[in-house]
């Protein structure tokens, strides 16, 4: 992305990876700076303008994920806040659990003083109950932390894309405004 | 593309910062239906347990927590119910201030756009 448009004001830098789109002053400017013709100049914006979609994609897969993943851990947090809440009492916690689909059985569940957490990659690990809690609620802060960030980080992708489709608009009425100028003084 | 004039405003980088806080609004009103579709339906869901509840007779109701339905005494579940439907409607009022707050933006940002440039410029759903 090397066209330099010393017409552009600051639009901001990258962010993480993401380069900011340069605001054009004035398309006039722009054209003879960069040396390009208006055909060259629609395609190279049109490029960039896929090239942001391609990672737009990407982050709102990733949106995705994170949006499932956060229900999860807040419905193991509400199970282990079940076990621990049942523990005082001396009563078995007695459950219905799916075994396949379709298909339940029953549990029954002596005091619980420990639970086992599904770490990924085919990794179970026997924490007490506060530490599970304790480790659950982190993993919970974490993902929100991070759907944070992605959501800012979609919030700028998107300012980027507005800014090249609008100096897309503005380089394309610009070049119609010619022709049509061009056409008056011929018709003089 | 607008068989405009030709002569359209300039657009500056005070217009392009109006055009993309438009776009960013436009976003979150799309997703805060969605969510809003959610929440309600969520609470529909809440009312009929609730209802069914009522209507039961047993005394030991199986409840969802997570993956696994507990066996616990319907009072348990009664104030379990009472407190996640309060927890609903306040989620439900955040989301319909918020939209109504969008819009209202949004309105005011149209109003500053659409005077400047007319019709170059288009701000409503396709």
């Amino acid at each position: 992305m090397a066209a330099a448009s010393t017409t552009a004001t600051a639009a901001g830098e990258e962010r993480r990876g993401i380069p900011a789109a340069s605001f054009v002053e004035d398309v006039q400017t722009y054209l003879t700076q960069s040396g390009l013709d208006v055909n060259a100049s629609l395609s190279l914006l049109q490029e960039r303008l896929q090239q942001y979609k391609i990672v737009e994609m990407k982050l709102l897969a990733q949106q995705r994920d994170l949006q499932a993943k956060i229900p999860d851990i807040e419905k193991c947090l509400d199970i282990v806040a079940t076990l621990q809440s049942k523990k005082g009492s001396g009563e078995p916690l007695i459950t219905d659990y799916e075994v396949s689909e379709g298909i339940y059985s029953r549990a029954r569940i002596e005091e619980a003083d420990s639970v086992c957490l599904w770490l990924g990659a085919n990794v179970m690990l026997e924490y007490s109950c506060d530490e599970a809690n304790a480790l659950l609620k982190k993993n919970l802060e974490n993902a929100k932390a991070s759907l944070e960030v992605l959501v800012t980080d979609l919030q700028f992708l998107r300012d980027q894309e507005t800014i090249t489709q609008v100096t897309i608009a503005r380089v394309y009425n610009w070049d119609v405004h010619q022709r049509r100028m061009k056409e008056a003084m011929k018709d003089t | 593309m607008q068989q405009g004039e030709g002569t359209e405003a300039q657009v500056t980088w005070e217009d392009q910062q109006n055009i993309n806080k438009f776009g960013r609004l436009n976003n979150r009103f799309h997703e805060l239906e969605e969510e809003i579709k959610l929440a309600k339906e969520a609470n529909e869901s809440l009312e009929d347990a609730g209802n069914e509840l009522i209507l039961s007779d047993e005394d030991v109701v199986r409840f969802q927590v997570g993956e696994i339905f507990t066996h616990m005494p319907k009072d348990e579940v009664e104030s379990r119910l009472e407190t996640m439907k309060e927890e609903a409607d306040k989620k439900l009022e955040r989301l319909e201030e918020e939209k109504e707050s969008i819009l209202a933006q949004m309105t005011e940002l149209k109003k500053i756009l659409y005077g400047k440039f007319k019709d170059a410029i288009n701000l409503e759903e396709d």
